[in-house]
């Protein structure tokens, strides 16, 4: 009994050490997530050195799959930055409560698409017929988001549908095989594969005017902004610069591609499709009043509210920070 | 009633803390009572009535659930119930402290200045070092090098007292004043201080999505509060503060036209390309290390011992003030801390993904509410409920459309007056294709119910096909030798290695998973009941033979009897893995189900959620095995008393 005890105290305090360990870190580097497969023009100075130059820090880049992951090593204490975080995890961690900032816009991209099996004969005219069909969504993801952004612009009752969560890969062979009748994807290879056999219901042209896009964000978290501020809008700085000097060059997008993990001209695809706002751009558009960040977020937020919606309180806006673009 | 439940589930727990706690030491005592009688049964008594031992599961269960209470600050929220509101007004302390901390050899092991000094000293030196000879004339050069010298003299200059501007060394003082101030104020005590209505007003802790109101409810609440509100401004002053003395400035502003005239030589040079970038890069990496020197967050260490003396003793304040709640935050808020966000405060730690079990126990109670109105069920659909089947959706599921089609006749068609003609074969349609009402059976429906569907399906289905292989494969050489290879290729491999062929396969309806959960149980059980046909004693089998039985009566009454313990083990085991796979068969193409749940609150960090689905998972699957150990007893009464 006695040393049932003992071990027990042991392991209590040996818990309590590890946990204290863990707060305790030097605070002289910065670490950053960033997406592998997700080309962006910064990934040059983040080759170059660029960012540890400028910072006078040493930068350590981690690659995660998913934003929600990012959250949860910001939440740890693992992660300062997250470059390129998507919005649909960011809002669901502001939701959660998560001390997180979005302090810049990292890339402006073309809503995900829909794609409608060709046999169905469905376009974004007769797209009412849509109703009480069968359609692929990854859910709580942009491409979720995406897909009720644009139902609701064609004036197509969702619940009538039956929603199917899958991932883009699965979504994309369903909709071959003919199970499901319509398939939001995200994702360049899963994108292509449901081209093959579906038709996006709604153009590039018909989603910008009805104001459907997406954009990922730089997000830190609110210990390390308060107290590293220089550090962070030095970060923005160079990502600035480095948009700036992008001129989509063969040499720099083998340079772009090599360290994003991709080949040449899926590099370049990818990249014709984003939009690196400036500074300018993004404190204007972006970040001012009535900001197109805190009205996506919002209703975004709307979208992913949490089980019981009474209690949303549209907190999402007081998390957007624009002041530490220069 | 509901919501007087979860408004007052803190209450709750606390009944429950202290029965569980009584239930474990009552099931400690009786079950060592019990222990020592039973020494002596075992050796005098009934064997029969050393059986059992329900108490030790009654101790385990209360063990488990106290540690789940404790891990999960559900004690200290039970017993405590305003403890975190007041951690969280300590943490807003430490937010509005932080960009003063940050400077301070109190959030790291150096001043800031300190680090500063040390990191632009060894790249000036790096940069130094790395000045480019070919691109450069002997003039640019010598510039250059005298413009890091400037640097080097800028950063001394900045460490060194002496030059200090009294305006900043006052700003100092006054900032270190402001700071014993606050100690004062902490010292003093908290008489006297009321919290507001507003802030009591605010819902408990945890009944809301708000986990920890913002806004003080105790008056040593309020103390903080208040010292926070100050700090803010005190460390605001503080980052005002700029070092930035005379001859600082006049070194700036000389180094900083000496770099524009290097920029304005390198926009007139001309040579290569590769030329001009060496010499632009070169000359913005020095312009960048001297534009982290001009911006005076450098200070004259001795300058700053006083402002972090006084911190260090404030700090010392918070925490004498803390009195009992210093206890409490050790001993029952294991393994993190509350920390203020933005908008709200939240529990970081073991507490944020292990929700407390009265939480669980809500979250489940509102997906468990039928009334998907007023938000109860996931996604549209009940967890656990009964609806109207009509009868025509059977039909419908047994009767293929394409029968109809090969019958003779022809469709109608919508004749001059716009109405449709029903023709006979038009009509047999609408029966195959279940449009027509033929009454209506009460089913259950839900999530609960579809995972468990699945399971039972695919378990019935590895069952009949299962165990008469394995038998035969048992008894019969060509039958072990022949399906051999084909199972013992199939069953190493993990079920989610198949999903992606059982998409194309099955598409994304229920039998897909069916088939995915069937593949798990099918394995199992033919290598079940194979091992216990073929482990049957030779001499039963001749008995029986020699009493005159036939080949299929040997298989009946002698090996399957003798292969019924191997066989129900084998339901167990594979109940249990289905379980396990149905997480990932229902990530397939989720619509409903235990696993697609898990699947959505995965993406949306719902721990709450998360931990319902894990408990009604484990909790189905006891079920199934309290079930199958009921069968045992019935089916093979004998096992274990051979």
């Amino acid at each position: 009994m006695k040393k049932l005890i003992k071990g027990a105290v042991a392991a209590a305090v040996g818990l309590q050490c590890v946990a204290m360990a863990s707060a305790v870190q030097a605070a002289d580097s910065v670490n950053v997530a960033f997406f592998l497969e997700w080309a962006t023009p910064n990934q040059i100075a983040k080759v170059d050195k660029v960012y540890d130059e400028a910072m006078g820090v040493d930068v350590n880049w981690t690659d995660f799959s998913t934003g929600v992951a990012m959250t949860e090593a910001m939440l740890a204490g693992d992660i300062d930055i997250a470059y390129s975080q998507g919005l649909a995890p960011f809002v669901t961690a502001i939701q959660q409560g998560a001390p997180l900032k979005m302090v810049g816009i990292a890339v402006v991209y073309e809503a995900n698409d829909c794609f409608v099996k060709n046999d169905l004969g469905i376009s974004s005219a007769n797209a009412s017929e849509l109703e009480g069909k069968t359609v692929a969504v990854p859910l709580n993801t942009m491409a979720d988001f995406s897909f009720r952004k644009q139902m609701a612009a064609l004036d197509v009752d969702t619940s009538t549908m039956t929603i199917v969560d899958q991932a883009p890969p699965d979504g994309a062979v369903s909709l071959a095989d003919g199970s499901v009748d319509m398939a939001c994807i995200f994702g360049g290879a899963s994108a292509k594969a449901a081209g093959e056999v579906g038709t996006p219901i709604m153009s590039s042209k018909e989603k910008s005017d009805a104001g459907i896009g997406s954009f990922d964000v730089v997000s830190v978290t609110e210990k390390f902004a308060t107290e590293n501020p220089d550090l962070v809008s030095t970060f923005l700085e160079v990502t600035e610069e480095a948009n700036a000097a992008w001129k989509a060059t063969p040499e720099q997008i083998r340079k772009v591609a090599s360290d994003a993990g991709m080949d040449f001209t899926t590099t370049q695809n990818q990249m014709a499709g984003f939009v690196f706002p400036s500074v300018e751009e993004q404190t204007t558009k972006f970040f001012g009043n009535n900001g197109e960040a805190a009205a996506a977020a919002e209703s975004l937020g709307a979208v992913f509210v949490k089980t019981n919606i009474s209690n949303y309180k549209g907190s999402v806006g007081r998390a957007i920070d624009g002041s530490f673009l220069q | 009633m509901f919501n007087w439940i979860s408004d007052h589930r803190a209450d709750i727990a606390a009944i429950l803390i202290l029965a569980l706690a009584a239930s474990f030491i009552w099931s400690i005592i009786y079950g060592y009572k019990q222990s020592r009688r039973l020494a002596k049964e075992q050796v005098f008594g009934d064997p029969e009535r050393t059986l059992g031992g329900w108490y030790w599961a009654v101790c385990g269960v209360s063990a488990l659930m106290l540690v789940w209470f404790y891990y999960s600050w559900g004690m200290a929220r039970a017993f405590f119930p305003t403890a975190a509101n007041e951690v969280c007004q300590i943490a807003k302390i430490d937010e509005a402290l932080s960009p003063v901390n940050a400077s301070l050899p109190i959030s790291s092991r150096y001043f800031k200045s300190t680090t500063l000094v040390v990191r632009n000293s060894q790249q000036l030196a790096q940069v130094e070092g790395a000045l480019p000879q070919a691109v450069f004339s002997a003039s640019e050069r010598s510039e250059l090098l005298a413009i890091i010298d400037a640097s080097r003299s800028l950063i001394s200059i900045l460490s060194n007292e002496q030059y200090q501007d009294k305006a900043v060394v006052d700003g100092l003082d006054v900032i270190r004043l402001r700071l014993s101030d606050l100690k004062t104020q902490l010292d003093a005590g908290y008489a006297g201080l009321a919290p507001t209505a507003e802030a009591l007003a605010q819902p408990r802790w945890g009944v809301d999505d708000t986990e920890i109101g913002l806004l003080p409810k105790t008056a040593r609440g309020m103390m903080y509060d208040a010292v926070s509100a100050e700090a803010k401004q005190i460390s605001d002053a503080f980052l005002k503060l700029r070092n930035l003395p005379d001859d600082a400035k006049q070194l700036i502003d000389q180094t900083k036209s000496r770099i524009d005239a290097l920029k304005q030589a390198n926009k007139a040079f001309s040579g290569s390309e590769d030329e001009v970038a060496a010499r632009n890069s070169y000359v913005k990496s020095v312009e960048r290390i001297f534009r982290r020197l001009d911006d005076g967050t450098i200070f004259p260490s001795t300058s700053l011992t006083g402002v972090n003396q006084a911190v260090i003793s404030l700090y010392d304040s918070i925490a004498d003030a803390k009195g009992g709640l210093s206890f409490v935050e050790a001993i029952f808020m294991p393994g993190g801390t509350v920390v203020k966000s933005k908008t709200l405060c939240v529990e970081q730690g073991s507490s944020r993904w292990l929700p407390k079990p009265t939480d669980v126990v809500a979250k489940f109670g509102r997906l468990a509410s039928p009334d998907l109105e007023s938000g109860g069920g996931f996604k549209g659909t009940t967890l656990l409920w009964w609806k109207w089947l009509e009868i025509a959706d059977l039909v419908d599921f047994f009767i293929p459309d394409g029968l109809v089609d090969m019958l003779p006749g022809q469709y109608g068609t919508h004749n001059t007056d716009g109405e449709f003609d029903r023709t006979v074969k038009d009509r047999l349609l609408a029966f195959a294709s279940g449009d027509v009402y033929l009454g209506a059976i009460p089913m259950l429906d839900g999530h609960i119910w579809d995972s468990m569907f699945r399971v039972i399906i695919a378990m019935m289905f590895g069952i009949v096909l299962g165990v008469p292989l394995g038998i035969f494969m048992g008894v019969s050489r060509f039958f072990k030798s022949f399906f051999d290879p084909l199972i013992e290729l199939y069953r190493p491999v993990p079920p989610l290695a198949w999903a992606p062929l059982i998409l194309t396969i099955f598409g994304i309806q229920d039998d897909g998973k069916i088939f995915l959960l069937f593949m798990v149980a099918f394995a199992i059980m033919v290598i079940s009941a194979r091992t216990g046909a073929s482990g049957t004693q030779l001499s039963k089998i001749r008995a029986a033979h020699s009493l005159g039985a036939t080949q299929r009566q040997i298989v009946r009454y002698v090996i399957l009897p003798n292969a019924l313990p191997e066989i129900l083990t084998g339901v167990r085991i594979s109940i249990g893995v289905c379980w396990g796979t149905l997480v990932a068969a229902e990530m397939l193409a989720g619509t409903t189900g235990i696993g697609f749940i898990e699947n959505v609150a995965r993406t949306v960090s719902d721990y709450e959620l998360i931990w319902v689905t894990i408990l009604i998972m484990g909790l189905l699957g006891l079920f199934f095995d309290l079930v199958v150990r009921k069968a045992i007893a019935i089916l093979i009464p004998w096992r274990g008393k051979g």
